[in-house]
């Protein structure tokens, strides 16, 4: 969660009168002993799963989580990893976009939001075997890991309120 | 507690083991400084929140034996209409820990920031914060492991 990057947008500028949007909270700072846990948590999750993969799930966890500073954060580094912008943003439908994806990309994603919306209700059996279809255990536990890491990076970067492109 | 209904769908520490020394270094992290009731009050509640059987056996009978009554307990999931059985403190860390684990149903209000950040100061908050985000962590990966209430991880 270190990368200090300039959002990319279309006019190359955001507009004038955008209100200030600052951290509530130095977490990381006032509680340095979590933010080391939370790296430590972040390196053994990624562990043996395909980067670009990664990023997708981290992507679209971030985005149902509503977290700005993730979404800055993990678009810029998928488009680094050398993701094509049109996975980028058709993530949100991917559903509605299956030629973009694998099946296998496909079946971590439902995964993702499975595991993201937990309040909505459990992780359907149904949702659960489309991934184990593809994921062998250890890969499957892997990424379990990553979707809970992001969902973990995503209620700071929220409940902090961290700003896109700030540290 | 009582014998595991099932086996779980997925060994995930087993399969993962290196994702458990740290989820648990960010917990014990959490919990530093908290009061051992607040905490146990608001694991159950997010395992509410995330339906997590295990979650809750665990927590349920850890607050038991930290000397929760079972009034409070029960009362958990309806605290907001039974004010009296919890301190506002306790109620304000309860309104918070909803937000931060229901992101999906939109931010953290600075309403129910403010309320909290009224009763800890900032290193509680920080802890607070990321105590939510520890038992959120533990609910997904026994939620999406299906581990059976009472068995072990």
């Amino acid at each position: 969660m270190t990368t200090a990057h300039t959002p990319r947008t279309t006019s190359g500028a955001a507009p004038a009168a955008t209100p200030p949007h600052g951290p509530r909270l130095r977490w990381a700072k006032l509680a340095p002993d979590v933010y080391k846990a939370m790296i430590a948590l972040d390196a053994a999750a990624k562990k043996g799963l395909d980067p670009a993969l990664v990023e997708l799930v981290k992507i679209r966890a971030s985005q149902l989580n509503h977290c700005a500073f993730c979404l800055d954060m993990h678009i810029t580094d998928a488009r680094k990893a050398g993701e094509t912008e049109e996975r980028i943003y058709l993530l949100s439908a991917w559903e509605e976009a299956p030629g973009f994806y694998s099946p296998e990309e496909q079946a971590a994603l439902a995964l993702t939001e499975a595991v993201t919306v937990l309040t909505d209700g459990f992780v359907p059996d149904e949702v659960y075997e489309r991934a184990a279809a593809h994921f062998e255990d250890a890969a499957l536990a892997q990424l379990l890991a990553l979707i809970t890491t992001i969902n973990a990076w995503n209620r700071f970067g929220v409940a902090t309120r961290m700003a896109p492109g700030q540290a | 507690m009582s014998t595991p209904e099932t086996a779980p769908r997925l060994p995930v520490f087993r399969l993962a083991p290196d994702i458990y020394a740290p989820l648990l270094a960010l917990t014990q992290a959490a919990k530093k400084g908290l009061d051992p009731v607040l905490v146990e009050l608001l694991l159950i509640r997010a395992s509410q929140l995330n339906r997590c059987a295990f979650c809750l056996d665990m927590h349920v009978t850890d607050a038991r034996k930290a000397g929760v009554s079972e009034e409070r307990i029960t009362l958990l999931s309806a605290w907001e209409e039974a004010p009296a059985h919890y301190t506002e403190k306790e109620r304000a860390a309860l309104a918070f820990t909803e937000a931060v684990t229901v992101l999906t149903g939109g931010f953290v209000p600075d309403e129910v920031y403010e309320r909290a950040a009224a009763h800890f100061d900032d290193a509680e908050l920080a802890r607070l914060l990321a105590l939510i985000t520890a038992i959120n962590s533990w609910n997904r990966l026994n939620v999406a492991a299906r581990t059976p209430a009472g068995g072990v991880l």
